[in-house]
């Protein structure tokens, strides 16, 4: 597990041997750390808890100057802000998505069987130290369920009979709450964090997700303190819900009966191993979402069958309210005869949109095919042409080869060039088994010395484009000083899609496809927001210690925090060894 | 559209001379064509047909139309936020400076007066122009599709674009000395995002797996073979139809819009006659402002030493790209010659050997097979201009024909363009690994500075983890 960001450690700085000059440091580095970690230690044991020693930062902080710091503070709030933003965005999302899995009953089968398909892979971020961190969280989360669940369930239950109203009321049940589609967000802004990751369920099995490494974070404090709680209500309210009868709502409440059912045992028997560790009753409640996978589905169908009917009769009362099935789903569905084979599952493939929509559906698709198919006529061609010609004869001359457009275009081109052909490069082994595989090598690697050289000539034309387009720029020199935000629609055009008009689509043919899609779409944005923060980070914190303008005593808790952020991502802290024995 | 007709002045009776006959039939069908083209634009920005006549004869009543027009327009393109009330000073700027950044070149245009009171038939001109090299209707028409399925972007471009336009000096205001701030604090920050990052992460993943469910669940259902399955909107249409009523409607505005498209493509040549004749119209009647060239043309050129973030960002950025390329060809150029001269030591040594086995023969191959594998290199570093963009409908197709009844055979006949996921997902990786390679690089650099500053530290040793 990579060491903690937000813990303010006290520094590890303490005496040591004077140590070898700087540069040979770079040659023995993994030697020295596990040295400088031993020596580290040692001081440690030597030195009293509670003491503070010479080289502790005790009462100084490291403190940034204003200016620099809440810049650096402003553009972490402002890329905090806009993943809020998103987070919000796709939680509304999901939250309607799960109302149209759940809404047609599904649940009923699926939720018995918790899918497992779907829990492996899912978690493809974290180590596996992290996980095991993991686990030891959950299992004490779960314990601390056991306690309070005893406690509480009779109170809760008792709440729930009295109707379905109250529920909505309460502190909302987040992962019950499948009627309220977009979930509003509400309180402080890390509440919505905490929800968001409670909310997935069908994403990560362990129920809290308590993934990152961060204990000093509040937020995660935060969600600590609340999972249980939410944990231990949502059991007990989910089995007095599901003894109301769906009539009651509008929307057929037969889920509830089935998470009741898992409540009572069912579930444990059908999938015990798939979640060792979680608190039961959460989990069902997680999996109500996470409706079959693909694969699957049909198998876990039949014996998920089984267990409901085994959960009925355990239950009778909730059995019935699962035949009282929501009448006007049943006529969206196209009037079923069995209320309980109303899935979305089931009867997905023969759902039927709205005649009005499609008949606007139709007329508009057809439309944009006609479109995709239309032409330009020969006789507009050409005297459309005719203007452009001529228009661009009165064009100030001589105008540069490319508009700013094309050279954003071609360098957007130009991007990914270098790392595509380093890698190229790489791939050419040094010795060879075979002349043959040899002399291709040869031809390659000189092959790729074209290249370079016809982008470094590409890139010299860009150049000089953007200076003659620079010295062309309207408005520039009449504002003092820069160019004022609304003459800079720069950079701002996004995706130009000429010229092809039809509704593009983007096949994928797996759930593995899309979630590597996802996943890297996501890596990708997260690589341009650390990139900028690094710039502004670079730009602001670097003269703060290359000018020394910070009170001495931090010094060292600057650097090292500096260090951290700039050099590793936060992620891992250099070691300073306070070399004093040379006084 | 009499009122065209009644308003035609001695000026074009003289065209008309000219070009009897052609004008004559433009005088039937031009209404219709600058019609279909009027309904064509979006509703939003939708000029009255009547703004287009007024502008060639250059009145000044339609130059603030439009300006506004064009600021509309691009304002879309562009994916700005904008709404008709911005300052007209602003608008004007705004129109201006994206004719330039699309290599607009008239000098005309950029004398406009900037409060909007002159210039109609100028702008005329530009927007046809843009018509054209922008294919305005199109993109407009692809940008504000209505979309009824779920969409994912194919490209990387919204993660170019900079991170709106509060740079961090904007937000800054004074701090005295003791606004100090802790470092620690904005590494609890920092790792609050690395914290928002996984979550979203998991958010992202969610969502696959939701809609992965909606798709499997309801494919073969939609009568549209090419899509197969239902969207999560088209799935809540059914569930709730009352919801949908507005879309139901903007779908079939739309539609309206592309049918007057249709009807333009028609009518477009007529249009462009016009245009050529507005445009021989003014050469003929001269520059009014000649005389004012002299001046206006220093606001026209600027000083090189103008401040322009734009050209200053770029600039970067090819600077980056060259270094980096640079060092690539030194690094070639030592490893080609390292290598050539030991082929050529071998050659020299096992000449004979090599002639029996036939070695010519096969050094053509290889020749070929090389050839080949740099060609689809040289492909990746040209511009592709059928590159998907924008976003998508995302779409379940499995590659296995399993089920026979629906969607699998449609495709092959189908004229819409469809990208493939690992296609992009190739790309993705592409752009992921180049950008990883930029970050490392920054912070090797900072690597170097701190090092620097921390042989500065008194009595301090650094050891890097």
């Amino acid at each position: 597990m990579p060491a903690m960001p937000h813990s303010p450690l006290p520094l590890p700085l303490f005496s040591a041997r004077p140590a070898p000059p700087r540069r040979s440091w770079q040659d023995h580095k993994e030697r020295e750390c596990r040295r400088a970690v031993r020596l580290w230690r040692r001081a440690e044991r030597r030195s009293a808890p509670g003491k503070t020693g010479p080289g502790r930062a005790g009462a100084t902080r490291p403190m940034l100057p204003a200016g620099c710091g809440r810049r650096v503070a402003a553009a972490l709030l402002a890329a905090l802000g806009e993943g809020a933003e998103r987070r919000r965005e796709l939680e509304q999302w999901a939250a309607r998505s799960r109302a149209l899995l759940q809404r047609w009953g599904s649940e009923e089968d699926e939720q018995l069987h918790p899918d497992p398909g779907s829990s492996d892979g899912q978690e493809n971020r974290p180590s596996p130290k992290e996980l095991e961190e993991l686990e030891l969280l959950n299992k004490a989360l779960e314990k601390a369920l056991k306690v309070r669940k005893s406690i509480l369930k009779t109170p809760l239950e008792a709440q729930g009979a009295t109707g379905e109203k109250s529920v909505g009321e309460g502190p909302p049940p987040k992962n019950a709450g499948e009627q309220q589609v977009p979930v509003p967000v509400e309180g402080v802004p890390e509440s919505a964090k905490v929800r968001a990751v409670s909310k997935k369920p069908a994403a990560v099995k362990k129920p809290y997700q308590l993934r990152a490494p961060y204990r000093t974070d509040p937020d995660v404090k935060k969600l600590q303190r609340r999972a249980p709680a939410r944990c231990v209500s949502q059991g007990p309210r989910t089995a007095g819900k599901s003894s109301s009868k769906g009539a009651t709502c509008k929307q057929g409440r037969s889920h509830r009966t089935a998470i009741s059912t898992s409540d009572r045992g069912a579930c444990a028997a059908a999938e015990p191993q798939k979640t060792p560790v979680l608190c039961r009753s959460a989990l069902n409640q997680q999996q109500s979402f996470s409706i079959g996978d693909s694969a699957r589905g049909k198998n876990s169908v039949a014996a998920g069958r089984q267990l409901l009917d085994a959960g009925k009769k355990s239950c009778c009362s909730l059995g019935e309210s699962s035949q009282n099935e929501n009448p006007a789903v049943e006529g969206v569905l196209g009037g079923s005869t069995s209320p309980r084979t109303v899935t979305l599952q089931e009867k997905g493939c023969q759902l039927k949109l709205p005649h009005p929509y499609r008949k606007a559906y139709s007329r508009n698709s057809r439309a944009w095919e006609r479109c995709h198919l239309c032409q330009t006529s020969a006789d507009a061609a050409a005297a459309r042409n005719r203007f452009i010609e001529k228009i661009q004869t009165t064009f100030c001359s001589p105008m540069p080869a490319f508009s700013p457009a094309e050279i954003e275009e071609e360098l957007k081109v130009l991007q990914d060039v270098p790392s595509l052909l380093s890698q190229y490069v790489e791939a050419e082994p040094a010795d060879y088994p075979t002349l043959q595989r040899e002399y291709e090598s040869l031809l390659t690697l000189e092959g790729l010395q074209t290249v370079v050289s016809q982008c470094l000539h590409k890139l010299q034309l860009l150049q000089t484009a953007v200076e003659s387009q620079r010295r062309l720029r309207p408005d520039c020199a009449g504002d003092v000083g820069s160019c004022s935000p609304a003459c800079v629609p720069l950079r701002g055009q996004t995706c130009a899609s000429a010229g092809v008009l039809a509704v593009p689509l983007l096949c994928y043919s797996s759930f593995q496809e899309l979630r590597d899609l996802f996943a890297l779409k996501l890596q990708v944005s997260m690589l341009h927001q650390e990139i900028a923060l690094q710039k502004v980070m670079m730009a602001e914190l670097l003269p703060v210690l290359e000018s020394r303008c910070y009170p001495e005593a931090s010094a060292a808790q600057l650097y090292r925090a500096t260090y951290t952020q700039l050099c590793e991502g936060g992620k891992r802290f250099p070691v300073l060894v306070r070399d004093e024995l040379t006084d | 559209m009499r009122p065209v007709r009644a308003c035609r002045g001695g000026k074009r009776r003289s065209a008309m001379r000219r070009q009897p006959r052609e004008q004559q039939q433009s005088g039937r069908v031009l209404p219709g064509a600058v019609g279909a083209l009027c309904r064509a634009l979006p509703s939003r920005a939708r000029p009255a047909p009547d703004t287009l006549r007024r502008a060639r004869f250059d009145r000044p009543q339609a130059s603030l139309d439009f300006w506004r027009l064009l600021y509309a327009l691009l304002k879309q393109i562009h994916g700005g936020k904008w709404a008709e009330s911005d300052a007209i000073g602003n608008q004007i700027r705004f129109v201006k400076s994206t004719l330039w950044y699309h290599g607009y070149g008239r000098p005309e245009l950029y004398r406009l007066p900037s409060d909007g009171s002159a210039g109609s038939r100028e702008l005329l001109l530009a927007f046809s122009w843009l018509l054209h090299r922008l294919s305005l209707l199109e993109q407009l028409l692809a940008r504000n599709r209505v979309k009824t399925g779920d969409e994912a972007s194919v490209c990387t471009c919204e993660d170019d674009l900079p991170n709106s336009q509060k740079g961090p000096t904007e937000i800054a205001p004074e701090y005295g000395p003791e606004d100090r701030v802790d470092v620690r604090y904005l590494q609890w920050l920092n790792g609050r995002l690395r914290f928002q990052w996984r979550s979203l992460h998991a958010q992202h993943q969610e969502q696959c797996k939701l809609l992965y469910k909606i798709h499997l669940f309801t494919s073969g259902s939609h009568m549209d073979k090419t899509l197969g399955h239902f969207s999560v909107t088209e799935t809540d249409l059914i569930r709730q139809p009352g919801n949908y009523k507005q879309l139901l409607q903007l779908l079939e505005s739309e539609t309206m819009q592309l049918e007057a498209f249709l009807e333009w493509k028609q009518r477009e040549p007529v249009y462009w006659q016009w245009m050529e004749t507005v445009l021989d119209n003014m050469a003929e009647e001269g520059n009014p402002c000649e005389s004012q060239d002299a001046h206006v043309e220093r606001s026209g050129l600027p000083e090189v030493t103008s401040c322009c973030p734009w050209a200053d960002s770029l600039t970067e950025h090819i600077g980056r790209l060259s270094r980096d390329l640079m060092t690539l060809r030194d690094q070639l150029q030592k490893l080609v010659m390292h290598r050539k001269a030991a082929w050529c030591e071998k050659v020299k040594t096992r000449k004979e050997e090599l002639q029996k086995e036939g070695f010519p023969a096969t050094a053509r191959k290889i020749q070929e097979s090389v050839e080949l594998k740099l060609q689809d290199l040289t492909c990746l570093c040209a511009p592709r201009k059928n590159r998907a963009h924008g976003s998508c409908r995302l779409v379940l197709r499995s590659e296995h024909p399993v089920s026979k009844s629906g969607w699998g055979r449609s495709v092959s006949q189908e004229p819409v363009p469809a990208a493939s996921a690992a296609e992009v997902i190739r790309e993705l990786q592409m752009r992921e690994a180049s950008l990883g390679r930029e970050l490392k690089q920054l912070r090797e650099e900072c690597r170097q500075r701190l090092d620097q500053i921390a042989e500065g530290l008194d009595g301090v040793i650094c050891v890097s983890p």
